[in-house]
């Protein structure tokens, strides 16, 4: 509504463009750290990532930055922490330090890499061994959807702070159309977010996590918003499919030390600077999809017709397991019918073996 | 809140026509034989404000706008089968009566921006769908676009016809024998629909319209129609006849908004309603990897030289566009995105619970997206807040009924429109049902 007003308008005109809000998944499985410990250990990781997030807020003063953890069994917010006194905690935590090394450290910096590391400590402190047996996937689906509800936050509450293009589509939402509430107009506007996934876990270990998963990339594919993917190790099909969708960058880097060199000149420019560059982007992609009757990652699969689900194989009894209809099987996964193979007889002594052997009748049953 | 002003006069207003409605949800069908089709009540939308106890009715309104975002998403979820695999004949009235100026600017620019708009959502929910276009003009039915599955081809066909005007009168009858025609050879495991927008209150048809009826349920062609006008007997019968006796397949809009609410709601796909009426089968589809070659190749299916393309993942012939079927070996090769943009259809997120003023203490913010909420106020002024509108909370958070986690307004349509995932559901590995010590109270707060 305050894009009617005409007041607001001229100040529109005046003010830059709109600011980024970065928005990081660290992918903290402990196994595949584990992995890496080598080449990069976890320290040495976050390290990089709080430098290169440092420099996304050096960009522009308005920019904004919120980081989430996808444990091995949980996910959880790093920076801005919710249910917290917020931004003041930055000061207690330094007087209680009374570290005197960051009294010249610019503020934001600061609270975001006490935060940060704070909750990542107490994120791996509260990390029992037991939770980790068994258990080597990372909660990606559940740290997607929470950031794209932080990034739907923000970006409801920037545009009331500006009155920028959203909340047009805000108002024509309140008339009834929640089609196009989402749907993103002209993007200057609006507040420029992206999602970095730094991920060190294989593809097979998010299969159970298809579906949320997609559900997640179909939503950044229909807010615009690009997911970009730095993978130190593994294989992640479906982070392929996710930066292919959204038109993010995907890197899997060869030699994981260079993090930060690759976070610095691959994922630092956001959308507007993209478009004046050359990505390095993938372009081949692995389009596989994951089977809801074992969680295989599978290239060729057997869906069915009503509610489209995937299974490697054919279900057993020919009943769709999703939704229970009765399927018609046809011809699939039937062996090639075997030819009796014909006993060689030496002696041709009767004319009437080639024809198999011709026994009488069976006896009827009872 | 120099908005506040505005918001009011538009909110108050989209309640006029959505209340009563929403109200009467259930009894709808029966009630609109009873009143011969007239779908519009009379609501008194300014009797439902109440002064609060400062004067201003600003608590009111704010109350209306929660009730009027959460009423869009308290869908149905129980998990209908649905043929998503939809083959769907979209027919335009371009008859003169089109020209009218009743929906702002005309009927015919309006229905021919709709379309536009519906061809997009329509390959968005359905992206593994067909759709063609058909036009009614001069008593002729006229082929705008031929069925596919690619929108721009419909988007471009429709824009084109915003140069021509509307002329003549409509045929419903060659309309439908021409659909008829289009969707005779589609496979029996989609579905076969046809949407007509009718402008007019006459069709100039020559032959008999019921004959063309009788045709249309014997292919098992379901008709639905928008009207613009009032509503036509002739139409009301040939949707009632080809849904099974089902009336709500015949809408008349009356507005722009409504107008464009009965177009969308086709886009969502419909419920099959009889396990007999499509021959269900497992097919087997492959999901090609695409690749780029160091140097171009023919490619299978135009055999024309290129560099990107498919793989078959069965015989690993090259095609240039998805989905397509293998020319050499016959596989269905199809993107698995384009599977997996339907499956929130097929396991939606179930509604979330209103939380009472007794359940709230438990939660200080949102789980999502960590907007604090209204403190709980003493327990003596728990009943005076309780008289909100139907539908929202009074605690102002909604609780979702598998994790428990408390969500703010914002959030929850979020999670239930656009990314179809709980937030609390997806983070915590074991369902984390940490705090049991409430269960009992919390069962009856799930309506």
């Amino acid at each position: 509504m305050n894009s009617v007003d005409a007041s607001e308008h001229y100040e529109l005109g005046a003010i830059d463009l709109a600011p980024s809000l970065l928005t990081v998944v660290i992918d903290t499985n402990p196994h595949a750290w584990a992995a890496l410990e080598d080449s990069l250990p976890l320290s040495k990781a976050v390290a990089n990532i709080l430098v290169f997030i440092n420099a996304h807020l050096a960009c522009n003063y308005a920019n904004e930055v919120a980081v989430v953890a996808s444990h091995s069994q949980k996910a959880a917010w790093l920076y801005p922490v919710p249910n917290s006194t917020s931004d003041r905690e930055g000061d207690i935590t330094m007087n209680a330090n009374g570290a005197p090394a960051q009294m010249n450290k610019y503020r934001p910096f600061r609270v975001v890499e006490e935060q940060v590391t704070r909750r990542l400590k107490d994120l791996m402190d509260s990390t029992s061994s037991d939770d980790l047996k068994g258990n080597t996937s990372t909660m990606l689906a559940g740290a997607l959807t929470l950031v794209l509800s932080h990034i739907n936050r923000r970006t409801i509450a920037w545009a009331e702070e500006h009155g920028g293009a959203s909340l047009e589509d805000a108002a024509d939402s309140g008339a009834g159309s929640g089609a196009n509430r989402y749907s993103a107009s002209n993007d200057d506007e609006r507040l420029q977010s992206r999602i970095l996934i730094v991920s060190v876990s294989g593809s097979s270990d998010s299969a159970h996590q298809y579906i949320p998963v997609m559900n997640s990339i179909f939503a950044c594919q229909r807010l615009q918003i690009p997911i970009d993917v730095c993978k130190l190790s593994g294989d992640a099909v479906f982070l392929q499919q996710a930066c292919d969708a959204t038109k993010g960058i995907y890197m899997a880097l060869s030699e994981p030390r260079g993090l930060l060199q690759y976070l610095m000149m691959a994922f630092l420019p956001d959308q507007r600077s993209r478009r004046h560059l050359v990505l390095p982007t993938r372009e081949d992609v692995d389009f596989r999809a994951a089977c809801f009757c074992h969680r295989r990652v599978v290239n060729i699969g057997f869906v069915c017709s009503i509610c489209l689900s995937i299974f490697c194989e054919a279900p057993p009894g020919g009943a769709c397991l999703t939704c229970g209809t009765e399927l018609d099987i046809g011809e699939y996964d039937v062996k090639p019918a075997l030819m009796k193979r014909k006993k060689k007889k030496k002696k041709p002594a009767n004319g009437t073996s080639a024809a198999g052997t011709p026994v009488s009748t069976p006896t009827p049953g009872p | 809140m120099a908005d506040s002003d505005e918001e009011y006069v538009g909110d108050v207003t989209e309640d006029e026509d959505d209340f009563p409605v929403a109200r009467n949800d259930r009894t709808r069908s029966g009630k609109r034989k009873q009143r011969g089709g007239a779908e519009w009540e009379l609501s008194r939308t300014w009797e439902t404000l109440v002064e609060g106890a400062d004067g201003t009715i600003s608590s009111t309104v704010e109350g209306l706008l929660e009730a009027g975002k959460r009423k869009r998403l308290l869908k149905d979820t129980t998990p209908l089968q649905r043929g998503i695999i939809r083959h769907v004949i979209l027919i335009l009235d371009l008859s003169q009566s089109m020209s009218e100026k009743d929906l702002r600017p005309t009927r015919y620019l309006l229905t021919l921006r709709y379309a536009q708009e519906f061809v997009r959502e329509f390959f968005e929910q359905n992206p593994i769908s067909q759709l063609g276009v058909l036009g009614l003009r001069d008593g002729l039915a006229l082929r705008v676009s031929d069925m596919s599955g690619n929108p721009t081809e419909h988007l471009t066909a429709i824009q084109s016809l915003k140069i021509q005007d509307p002329k003549g009168l409509p045929s419903l009858q060659n309309g439908l024998e021409m659909a008829r025609g289009a969707l005779f050879h589609t496979p029996s495991h989609g579905t076969r629909e046809v949407l007509v927008i009718f402008g007019s209150l006459l069709s100039s048809d020559p032959g008999d319209i019921h004959h063309t009826i009788n045709t249309l349920i014997g292919d098992k062609v379901r008709v639905r129609i928008v009207g613009l006008a009032a509503q036509v007997a002739i139409c009301r019968e040939l949707c009632t006849r080809t849904n099974g006796g089902d009336e709500t397949a015949y809408g008349v809009a009356l507005n722009e908004q409504h107008f464009r609410e009965l177009m969308m709601d086709v886009t969502t796909p419909p419920a099959s309603y009889s396990q007999k009426q499509s021959a269900s089968s497992l097919l087997m589809m492959g999901f090609p990897s695409r690749t780029v070659e160091a140097r171009p190749s023919l490619c299978a299916c135009h055999s024309k030289p290129s560099r990107g393309g498919y793989l078959c993942s069965r015989c690993g012939s090259k095609v240039c566009s998805l989905p397509a079927e293998c020319p050499s070996c016959g596989l269905t090769l199809i993107l698995s995105t384009h599977l997996a943009r339907s499956y929130h259809h097929l396991f939606p997120l179930m509604n979330w619970a209103e939380v009472l003023w007794r359940q709230a203490s438990r939660s200080s913010a949102c789980f999502a997206c960590g907007l604090s909420f209204p403190v709980v106020p003493p327990e003596d002024q728990w009943q005076v807040t309780e008289t909100h509108a139907k539908g929202m909370s009074v605690s102002s958070r909604y609780e979702c009924i598998t994790c428990h986690n408390h969500f703010c307004i914002d959030c929850d349509l979020f999670a239930h429109e656009v990314v179809h995932n709980c937030p609390g559901c997806q983070s915590n590995s074991v369902g984390a049902s940490h705090n049991e010590s409430d269960m009992p109270d919390r069962m009856d707060t799930t309506v």
